[in-house]
């Protein structure tokens, strides 16, 4: 085999054949020369341990997990071709090698090594769960179904199982079963996107298309959240790399999740190593924003601007601290800045259009709704607002044909838009119109638990009536 | 684009590993297809405009529109051009590269068989555009009996109304056509069955020059952004007023109620109605399926139709779409490509409008795991009476493989053979060598380009010469093409239904369309292989107003044009 390796020190002239040729399995041929020095870096100490022990498994694999963990699949997968060879009964070789092949697009050789590393690990649920998912895709049925039904006896994967087993009903035409068995899966996870997807497709085969309809509306609500199981063996791959863009994966991670410090540090630590990040500064931006340290978003926007930087979503996160300061002008330019980039930006002329509306230039603000209505046709909170500057405005018929067209869905939304319709339809004189669209608006509140927005229209219904 | 998941990754099906389904005997000795653009006169190479950027509209395009601009009986080829991206408007840019049409003035030689030549008219036609082009869309907009040229871009479209007499006006701002998003593809169908084409145009990311983001590959070196980079823009539905004008009805149509970064658009009637629908192709969010209410309405039935998202719920990264019926039951199913890792899908219609995902019985999903598809469509090309499938493929991000190569997007385009038993087999390794060279594929137009009998295709290459792919034919197997003319409205028949009756096999049907693929239009005549029989039936046309005409005695091995009104009407 024949590597070369750039480091910083060019310390490492590895040139030479690394491993013995009597193994079956040779190490390829690479060339690294074109990787990044992050990537060159991570894989100094490795490598040279592979160099120093060449027949080593651990030192082979070891190798293996950092090209994983750098997502070069297919250096990954001859290295742990290799590592296997050296050592055929290690289930992490085969383990990763069959999730390397996964992404490789090999399904078939990855179900070869996911057999290969439940003969040596049965018990574990991570890899289990894996095969049973790709025999089904498979249409491999049968077997899928005793993997998946031995999961349901395991009480973290008994979710997985339980979904499992309704999907393969589903394939079979059992639109019966697989209605109950993904209803008891849903039951142990409610906020299963997907389990509530194919909860849609069953209900629709059995003709239940209201239900069906409900429950493709989850399925938006919950999106890709899906139960995991444990998998410490993956998991110790991914959690080698601790370069910039890992960092910022992490930082983005940790603000998803609420825990806006943590993510502060990391995209601080990400511009402690790299100060020319354009997305770091403006992520910081919105950040700083959130928790209320004015000075430091103003300072990473002012840096991030230093730089030259592009990004309309800058200017936008900008301009909404300010909006939070009630710096109203600076904020109007920030947004003009943002849509300046970035024509198709609603949300930016939507906030425009309220600081106009503040300003009462109606009619400005009327267009600037206008642009976000129009950029998003599906960002009802823009057309409420063209409805309610037309109402400002007088023209009463342009605002009722407008806000009848965010009537609908009848989600926990609507009831705003709906009591905005009937303020309309009094203000136009069509007092019982009205009337019909705020006990609408109100009972529709009270469904959702909104007592406070129900409260209030049931006093404006006193008013009129 | 972008899009893995773990559900997607596993769709195969390893008993079909070394499978038992048998290639047909091929025609030609050097493989089914010959590529022969540039000896035919057919010299175009597409500018992506690349200069380090990364802008994500340069890996994008083009497309290409294969049709009789000069109504002499043959298709000629509008190959759609982009060109330096640097924010200044091309049309204002002197010397920007323009989009090129080709006329073809195929003849026949002295042994009978057809000689092709292209000749470039663009500038005597005035379609020398000076845009940062898309895709494009032919219809007859105007009833006048010759096809019209929509063109998409990242900047404005254009309508080219076709003159009659080999030229060109753009008409543009007249017609009412045209924004500033960046459109895709686009397609012209009457979906109010008024007798005069409307158009739906799929528009895809607010990415601008100004507002680029800069992405990197999970190694850190530059890259392209992925969608989600980005936010979707809305698509357009324009209705034709008859008068050369169209109104941009998507508020009042509905169609404005559902995202999606669209780059794929066909209208079909799903749901056996006879009324046409529209599925549109999106980019890491929800395809959308809209259905036609008939009221001058739509509503999308994406979601709970089954043709959206994949088995896990989640949206995949569509770019092309084929639809045909593959399997002979009478109606309309779908083929959408992706991007690697997901699998191409095919959506089995029921007749009713819901679809199953067959990606795995069909065989296709472990035939398209590790490639990202662009162009399109179902075609014969062995003329066995079942549909095939190409697909024009080239990747949009980095190929770990190819890393240090300029360019390193490079995928081989493929074919796969319908068996007749509802599964497919890959036919890419008896195409030709064109089939062996990796390239940057996207738009691909599908027609009969020589006037034999088979079907060709023309393959534009992202920053790269276009393909010529001419078929060699199928020996002893027959065909029939059908072209319809209607007056005075909808002269072509768009929309239009065509079944071929058999003894004692199913009708074939055939749509009257240039939609679909990606990016570009196909030949409007109508193509069915019929295997080795030499005799049909009958022919039945379901005309878009839901008439119905029938011919009979109609001989085989010919190009047929059917004119409405000289058939046995028929109750439907």
């Amino acid at each position: 085999m024949l590597l070369t390796l750039k480091t910083n020190t060019a310390a490492l002239l590895l040139t030479a054949s690394l491993f013995a040729a009597r193994t079956s399995a040779q190490t390829p041929k690479l060339s690294l020369d074109a990787y990044p020095a992050e990537i060159r870096n991570d894989l100094a100490r490795p490598y040279e341990n592979v160099r120093v022990h060449p027949d080593d498994p651990n030192a082979v694999g070891s190798l293996a997990r950092v090209f994983q963990a750098w997502e070069q699949w297919e250096t990954a997968h001859e290295m742990y071709t290799r590592a296997i060879t050296l050592a055929p009964t290690s289930f992490d070789w085969h383990y990763l090698d069959a999730c390397v092949l996964e992404r490789l697009a090999r399904p078939h050789d990855a179900v070869a090594h996911l057999r290969d590393a439940l003969k040596i690990r049965p018990e574990y649920v991570a890899a289990r769960v894996r095969l049973a998912d790709a025999l089904l895709s498979a249409g491999q049925l049968g077997e899928s179904r005793t993997i998946f039904a031995a999961l349901v006896r395991e009480p973290k994967a008994e979710p997985l199982g339980l979904f499992g087993l309704g999907r393969i009903l589903a394939a079979e035409g059992k639109h019966e079963e697989a209605v109950q068995a993904i209803q008891q899966a849903l039951a142990l996870f409610p906020e299963w996107g997907a389990a509530h997807y194919s909860l849609a497709l069953s209900l629709r085969a059995l003709g239940r298309r209201d239900e069906a309809q409900q429950a493709l509306q989850r399925h938006v609500q919950y999106g890709t959240r899906w139960p995991g199981v444990p998998d410490p063996v993956l998991s110790s791959v991914s959690d080698l790399r601790n370069d910039s863009a890992a960092r910022f994966r992490r930082a983005r991670s940790l603000a998803d999740q609420g825990d806006l410090n943590g993510a502060i540090t990391e995209f601080e630590s990400v511009l402690a190593d790299d100060k020319s990040s354009a997305l770091a500064h403006s992520s910081l931006v919105k950040l700083y924003g959130r928790t209320g340290n004015w000075a430091k978003a103003d300072e990473h926007y002012r840096a991030a601007v230093a730089l030259g930087s592009g990004l309309a979503e800058l200017h936008y996160d900008y301009g909404v601290l300010l909006g939070l300061q009630q710096k109203w002008d600076e904020a109007q330019d920030a947004y003009r800045r943002a849509i300046a980039v970035n024509p198709v930006y609603p949300e930016a002329h939507n906030n425009l259009g309220q600081i106009l509306e503040r300003n009462r230039q109606f009619e400005a603000a009327l267009g600037e709704y206008r642009s976000a209505a129009s950029d998003r046709p599906t960002f009802r909170l823009a057309r409420l607002n063209v409805g309610r500057m037309l109402i400002a405005l007088g023209r009463l018929d342009e605002a009722i044909t407008e806000l009848q067209k965010i009537t609908q869905p009848r989600d926990a939304e609507a009831p705003r838009y709906l009591f905005a319709l009937s303020t309309a339809y009094v203000r136009a004189g069509r007092k019982d119109e009205g009337i019909r669209w705020a006990n609408d608006a109100r009972q529709l509140a009270l469904h959702y638990g909104d007592t406070a927005l129900a409260a209030a229209i049931e006093r404006d219904l006193a008013l009129i009536r | 684009m972008r899009l893995l998941s773990f559900f997607s990754l596993f769709l195969w099906l390893p008993a079909l590993a070394g499978s038992t389904l048998q290639l047909p005997p091929q025609g030609g000795s050097h493989g089914i297809f010959v590529e022969s653009a540039a000896a035919i006169g057919l010299n175009f190479t597409h500018i992506t405009g690349a200069t380090g950027q990364y802008y994500v509209a340069e890996e994008m395009g083009a497309g290409v529109a294969l049709f009789d601009y000069d109504n002499d009986g043959d298709l000629d080829v509008f190959l759609v051009q982009g060109g330096p991206l640097d924010g200044k408007p091309p049309a204002d840019t002197a010397g920007y590269p323009t989009s090129r049409l080709f006329r073809n003035d195929v003849t026949k030689g002295p042994d009978g068989k057809p000689r092709l030549h292209f000749t470039d008219v663009t500038t005597q036609a005035g379609v020398a555009l000076r845009a940062y082009g898309m895709g494009a869309a032919v219809g007859d907009y105007d009833n006048d009996g010759d096809l019209d040229l929509f063109v998409t871009s990242f900047g404005p479209e254009t309508l080219f109304r076709n003159n009659g007499n080999g030229t060109f006006t753009d008409v543009t701002k007249e017609a009412g056509v045209s924004d500033l998003l960046w459109s895709t593809s686009a397609a012209f169908f009457d979906f109010d069955r008024d007798g005069d084409l409307d158009l739906f145009v799929a528009n895809y990311l607010d990415f601008t020059i100004a507002g680029n983001k800069k992405c990197t590959d999970t190694a850190g070196a530059p890259d392209y952004c992925g969608p989600r980079n980005y936010h979707p823009v809305p698509d357009r539905l324009y209705r034709n007023d008859g008068n050369g004008q169209f109104t941009d009805i998507t508020e009042s149509s509905g169609v404005s109620r559902a995202d999606g970064a669209g780059l794929g658009v066909v209208a079909g009637d799903y749901n056996n109605d006879g009324w046409l629908d529209v599925y549109v192709a999106n980019d890491a969010t929800p395809n959308q399926l809209w259905m036609n209410r008939h009221d001058g309405t739509f509503v999308d039935e994406g979601p709970l139709s089954g043709s959206a998202l994949n088995a896990a719920g989640n949206p995949e990264g569509s770019m092309g779409i084929a639809s045909g019926d593959f399997d002979a039951d009478g109606d309309e199913d779908l083929f959408v490509t992706n991007i690697i890792g997901e699998t191409f899908v095919l959506y089995k219609n029921d007749g009713a409008g819901n679809f199953e995902d067959a990606r795995v019985q069909t065989g296709l999903g472990p035939l398209t795991t590790a490639v990202t598809g662009f162009g399109t469509d179902w075609f014969d090309y062995d003329n066995d009476s079942w549909l095939d499938l190409f697909i024009a493929n080239g990747a949009v991000n980095a190929i770990e493989s190819q890393r240090g190569q300029p360019n390193p997007f490079k995928m081989k385009n493929q074919l796969f053979h319908n068996a007749g038993n509802g599964r497919f087999v890959d036919a890419s390794s008896l195409g030709g060598p064109a089939f062996e060279h990796a390239e940057i594929s996207r738009g691909a137009a599908f027609g009969d380009i020589d006037n034999d009998g088979d079907t060709d295709i023309v393959v534009t290459t992202n920053g790269g010469p276009v393909r010529l792919l001419i078929n060699q034919g199928t020996p002893g197997n027959h065909w029939i093409e059908v072209a319809l003319q209607d007056s005075p409205r909808n002269r072509f028949g768009f929309g239009a239904r065509i079944g071929i009756e058999r003894t004692g096999k199913p009708t074939l049907w055939r749509r009257v369309h240039t939609d679909g693929s990606y990016l570009s239009a196909s030949d409007l005549r109508v193509h069915a292989g019929l295997g080795p029989s030499a005799t049909i039936d009958a022919i039945v046309v379901q005309w878009v107003d839901g008439t119905r005409e029938r011919w009979t005695k109609v001989a085989t091995d010919q190009l047929v044009t059917l004119k409405r009104g000289t058939g046995q009407t028929e109750k439907r």
